[in-house]
């Protein structure tokens, strides 16, 4: 048996339902701390519908076993699972007008800690994370999301991220939309989050943040299941011959280790 | 006592007006005795029974002024404090050209923007209004901080009337309080006339105790060149239809009403807006929200109305209605009646739950269900709270955050 102490995350045999519609069907993941895994996918094989489903959604029914640092989560809700730990950075991040970024960080963060966050404290850690990500600090004041550009969202995630140090990562297509001076910008952040103890989980349709940010395990999804694991090398390889010769239902498919 | 000529002359005795003031409450009387109660079919009274508002008498003067209301907060420029049958507490030294004095009820300016006629509430208001006061601006003055007008009662009837004469270039903030009235009756009328190139701020705040009913009635006019900012706050009251609106009387003048209510179970409001375009290049905006709970009830009807000599206007309506309970329920009435096509106009009307996207968000960030509704709904408020003087919003917060505080304990 290998020692699963480390082990940060896991799913088994991972079934999530739209009403009677299976969209991912059966995915088995062990993600261990310090470690980076990419799944990488055509659009509209399923992959934000797993990262959301992993978080939460109550839109979704979830079957199989989802376990974060060894515990159970897949009965919480996403608050929970939140302040146990777990983190996804949005696809599309959500815009809440009238609600500023810096009072809805300080509620996150002082719910991240189980206790309210001391102002003085907060302030600081906010002025570095904007520091890090490059946003300008006019943002601070201004309503989440609203009005924002791709590029400033996607800051705000990995923004995010930092000031609530998960132990694990769910990155749902934060390159899309960016360009490569943000792209670097996002990269250097997920870097800087993403210790030793962090397990990643990163989302993508495009080999080009993983450039940036160098995934240990590669996995190919489409429609609904991981067709293939590898190492850095299947991104390239994908990047290369595109997905058609992977088709989910041709031959044998390597399982997730 | 029966609203007749006996008791309106008991009231301007009261108030110690002379012959001119008691002549005119009595034309007004004669026009409330004419005026039937309105239809129900008429849209201003589709939702609303006007009985159900209708004090069945007078109260006995003065009536008991009901709880304490405590300092207002910031710093006003003047304090004013009406209570039924009294002449109106005023403190606050004010700067020249500013004058706060009880209303009479032969001041000619009365009913410039509320005649009489425009209904019974208006008219028995007229004939029998037992608090008011007189806020003149002289042109070119500039007033800081508002002048913060608090009505008061306990139980019974209260009419209190405010007028507000705006000079000239002038420029003053209005804060208009309403506050008791358990088991009562308030029926208030508000008139503003904003002279040219005036700037006004108007904040009406209706936080009536539970139990009380009301029928709230705002006018301005607006002269060439003035702009109003009326920001605007129902948050208590069993049964309170406010009526809020402007005539855009001159070239270029412009009102802008922003607002929201919060309504928790057992209670009913029906509020109505209306801009009434009269003149070339005028602008208005109108931002109208509710935030509704348990079983209660908005009914909104919009109006805006641009005559045909009123060319190149822009208007804008905007109702939106928040729904945090399966059993509470919002009607929104948008109605457009324009006489020319040299116009700007849009008007838009959601009701919805809490979004789901928006909660799913809020929630992955690790706060809980109650958490994120109370963000959603604080920021849903704050396109009014951003902009209301200083002072109101330190009032509001604390009664905002209470009451969606019950909102989260009543799931
Ligand atoms: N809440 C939902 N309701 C209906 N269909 C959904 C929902 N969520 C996802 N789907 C469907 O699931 C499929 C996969 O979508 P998605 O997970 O967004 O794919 P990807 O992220 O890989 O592009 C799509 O066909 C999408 O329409
Ligand atoms: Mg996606």
């Amino acid at each position: 048996m290998t020692d699963r102490a480390d082990v940060v995350f896991s799913c088994r045999d991972l079934h999530v339902f739209v009403e009677d519609r299976e969209i991912v069907r059966g995915v088995d993941l062990e993600v261990r701390a310090g470690e980076k895994h990419a799944i990488m996918g055509p659009n509209g094989s399923g992959k934000s519908t797993l990262a959301a489903a992993l978080m939460g959604h109550p839109a979704y029914r979830v079957e199989g076993v989802i376990e974060l640092g060894g515990e159970r989560v897949d009965g919480l809700p996403a608050h929970e699972r939140a302040r146990r730990g777990m983190f996804l950075g949005f696809q599309y991040p959500v815009a809440v007008p009238g609600v500023s970024v810096a009072s809805f960080l300080r509620a996150a963060v002082s719910a991240r800690r189980g206790e309210e966050v001391p102002i003085r404290e907060f302030r600081k850690m906010l002025a570095e994370a904007f520091e890090t990500l490059s946003i300008p600090k006019e943002f601070m004041g201004r309503s989440l999301n609203d009005g924002f550009s791709g590029g400033e969202k996607k800051r705000l995630e990995i923004l995010q991220m930092l000031l609530l140090r998960p132990r694990f990562a769910l990155l749902d297509e934060i390159d899309s939309g960016l360009d490569i001076d943000a792209l670097k910008v996002v990269s250097e952040g997920i870097e800087r989050a993403a210790g030793p103890e962090m397990g990643l989980l990163l989302v993508t349709h495009y080999q080009r943040i993983l450039e940036y940010v160098r995934p240990d395990v590669v996995h190919v999804f489409m429609g609904g299941r991981i067709v293939r694991s590898g190492g850095p090398e299947l991104a390239l390889e994908l990047e290369e011959r595109g997905y058609d010769w992977l088709q989910p239902d041709a031959g044998p498919v390597e399982a997730a280790s | 006592m029966p609203l007749d000529e006996e008791t309106v002359r008991r009231i301007a005795t009261r108030l110690e007006e002379g012959e001119a003031g008691v002549a005119a409450r009595l034309r007004a009387l004669e026009v409330y005795r004419e005026q039937p109660l309105p239809r129900r079919s008429l849209h201003l009274w589709r939702y609303t029974d006007p009985a159900a508002l209708m004090p069945d008498g007078l109260g006995p003067l003065p009536a008991e002024a009901g709880g304490a209301p405590g300092p207002v907060p910031g710093r006003p420029a003047a304090a004013v404090l009406l209570r039924p049958g009294e002449h109106p507490g005023i403190e606050g030294t004010l700067p020249a050209g500013v004058t706060v004095e009880p209303l009479d009820g032969g001041d000619p300016r009365l009913g410039r923007a509320v005649p009489e006629v425009r209904g019974p509430f208006e008219a028995m208001n007229r004939a029998a209004f037992d608090a008011g006061v007189l806020v003149r601006v002289a042109p070119g003055t500039a007033v800081e901080g508002p002048v913060w007008i608090r009505a008061a009662s306990g139980g019974g009837a209260f009419l209190p009337r405010i007028l507000v004469d705006v000079g000239e270039g002038a420029t003053v903030t209005v804060v208009e309080e309403h506050v008791g009235g358990a088991g009562g009756f308030r029926i208030a009328v508000t008139e503003i006339l904003a002279g040219p190139g005036a700037r006004v701020e108007h904040v009406p705040i209706q936080r009536l105790d539970d139990g009380a009913r009301g029928h709230l009635t705002v006018r301005t006019v607006a002269d060439a060149g003035a702009s109003v900012a009326t920001s605007f706050v129902s948050l208590g009251g069993t049964l309170v239809k406010m009526d809020l609106g402007a005539r855009l009387a001159g070239e270029g003048a412009s009102s802008e009403l922003l607002g929201f209510l919060l309504g928790g179970d057992g209670q009913r409001f029906d509020h109505h807006t209306v801009h009434r375009h009269e003149a070339p290049r005028g602008r208005s905006d109108i931002g109208f929200r509710t935030v509704l709970t348990g079983r209660s009830r908005s009914a909104y009807t919009g109006l805006i109305r641009i005559e045909q000599e009123a060319r190149g206007v822009e208007a804008y309506q905007e109702n939106r209605n928040l729904l945090l309970s399966k059993e509470a329920r919002a009607d929104t009435i948008p109605e457009l009646e324009i006489l020319n096509e040299d116009v700007q106009c849009t008007h838009g009307a959601t009701v919805s739950p809490v979004d789901p996207d928006q909660a799913f968000y809020l929630e992955s960030r690790g706060l809980d269900p109650v958490e994120a509704e109370r963000l959603i709904v604080g920021g849903f408020l704050e396109p009014t709270l951003a902009r209301v003087p200083g002072g109101v919003r330190e009032l509001l917060e604390p009664v905002i955050a209470a009451r969606l505080e019950a909102l989260g304990a009543g799931r």
